[in-house]
């Protein structure tokens, strides 16, 4: 136990008082911007695939409802990665956790770029930088 | 003779030392108020882990806004939980909160306030009785506080912070901020007193 430690444990007050928040703290998940993102890969999925699917409609009706679902989902993940970044995150955070701008600015664009592109590599790197959001995210609710 | 007194001198030395030692800290105890902060909803002014000193009992009447003041979670839910909150309306003003706070129409300026706070989420006005408080957590977007369960009557705040004296890096006073409104000019401190009636008079 280092003597920093040994202070601590010995001015430690017995009481706790709460700075609490009980809604709508408790409500914030990565996972919102998660299965947007995995509805964001599916698409582009999809379009690359679109000349096998089946039904009623053309090759180029299915990608253009494809592109206009995906351009709604990619604004979602932007949405609910805002929420998290501006709302749930805090300045104590961020002095933990250095990179967290850095890593929703990027998840962000990752999320714009979607918009434009029809590569379900880049929903994956999508998914990959909201992992890391949400790694970060459970580390600081057991804090 | 001597060889019987003087372990009855030194007997009663340690039992003045101990008293001498035990009632202040006694009478500290009743006075002050050591607690642990928990939670985020007063980030970036208290973090997690942080050690406070507190007067117990409210701040004083002309000088409350700002303070940071425990009280006891009056919800059922609560649990009795103590929650550390900033004191924002005071006795006698209306306000708004929402999209920022408005204090008798006027709005607030709040540096130390941050987070999403959606104006349409709290639109009633409070009209605060007399001796009643509005506490608002500083991260508006994830505070439990007035908006949730309305004023706090002034015989529930408990204590009063003062000082963070943990962790090092951090130690200091809580200081109450200036009170300020958009488009108006700081309000003098409460505690400074006016200068004695005419003692500038004959400058005119």
């Amino acid at each position: 136990m280092s003597i920093r430690s040994s202070i601590e444990a010995l001015i430690r007050p017995s009481t706790v008082a709460s700075a609490h928040c009980d809604l709508p703290c408790g409500i914030y998940d990565p996972a919102q911007a998660r299965i947007e993102a995995e509805s964001v890969k599916a698409i582009q999925a999809r379009y690359q695939d679109a000349e096998n699917m089946k039904g009623a409609q053309t090759v180029e009706e299915y990608r253009t409802r494809a592109l206009a679902i995906k351009e709604q989902r990619a604004s979602m993940v932007k949405e609910h990665l805002w929420v998290l970044w501006t709302d749930y995150f805090t300045p104590a955070h961020l002095e933990k956790y250095p990179t967290l701008h850095d890593t929703f600015w990027k998840a962000t664009k990752l999320a714009g770029a979607a918009k434009k592109s029809q590569d379900p590599a880049q929903g994956q790197q999508l998914l990959d930088a909201i992992k890391e959001i949400d790694t970060i995210f459970w580390e600081t609710k057991k804090a | 003779m001597i060889e019987l007194r003087r372990p009855r001198s030194v007997m009663t030395l340690a039992v003045a030392a101990v008293a001498c030692l035990v009632f202040p800290a006694w009478r500290l105890g009743r006075l002050l108020l050591r607690v642990e902060v928990a939670g985020d909803s007063m980030t970036p002014a208290l973090l997690p882990g942080d050690f406070l000193l507190l007067r117990r009992g409210p701040p004083p009447r002309e000088d409350a806004y700002g303070r940071i003041v425990i009280t006891e979670d009056p919800r059922p839910e609560g649990e009795g939980r103590l929650l550390l909150k900033r004191v924002i309306g005071l006795p006698g003003e209306a306000l708004r909160v929402g999209g920022g706070v408005q204090v008798n129409g006027r709005h607030l300026l709040e540096p130390y306030a941050h987070g999403n706070d959606p104006a349409e989420q709290h639109r009633g006005v409070h009209r605060l009785a007399e001796d009643t408080y509005f506490l608002l957590g500083d991260h508006r977007a994830a505070s439990t506080d007035s908006r949730d369960f309305g004023p706090v009557a002034r015989e529930r705040l408990s204590a009063t912070a003062v000082l963070r004296y943990w962790p090092p890096n951090r130690f200091g006073r809580l200081e109450a901020p200036p009170r300020r409104f958009l488009g108006a000019a700081p309000e003098p401190a409460p505690h400074v007193h006016d200068a004695e009636p005419g003692a500038d008079q004959g400058s005119s």
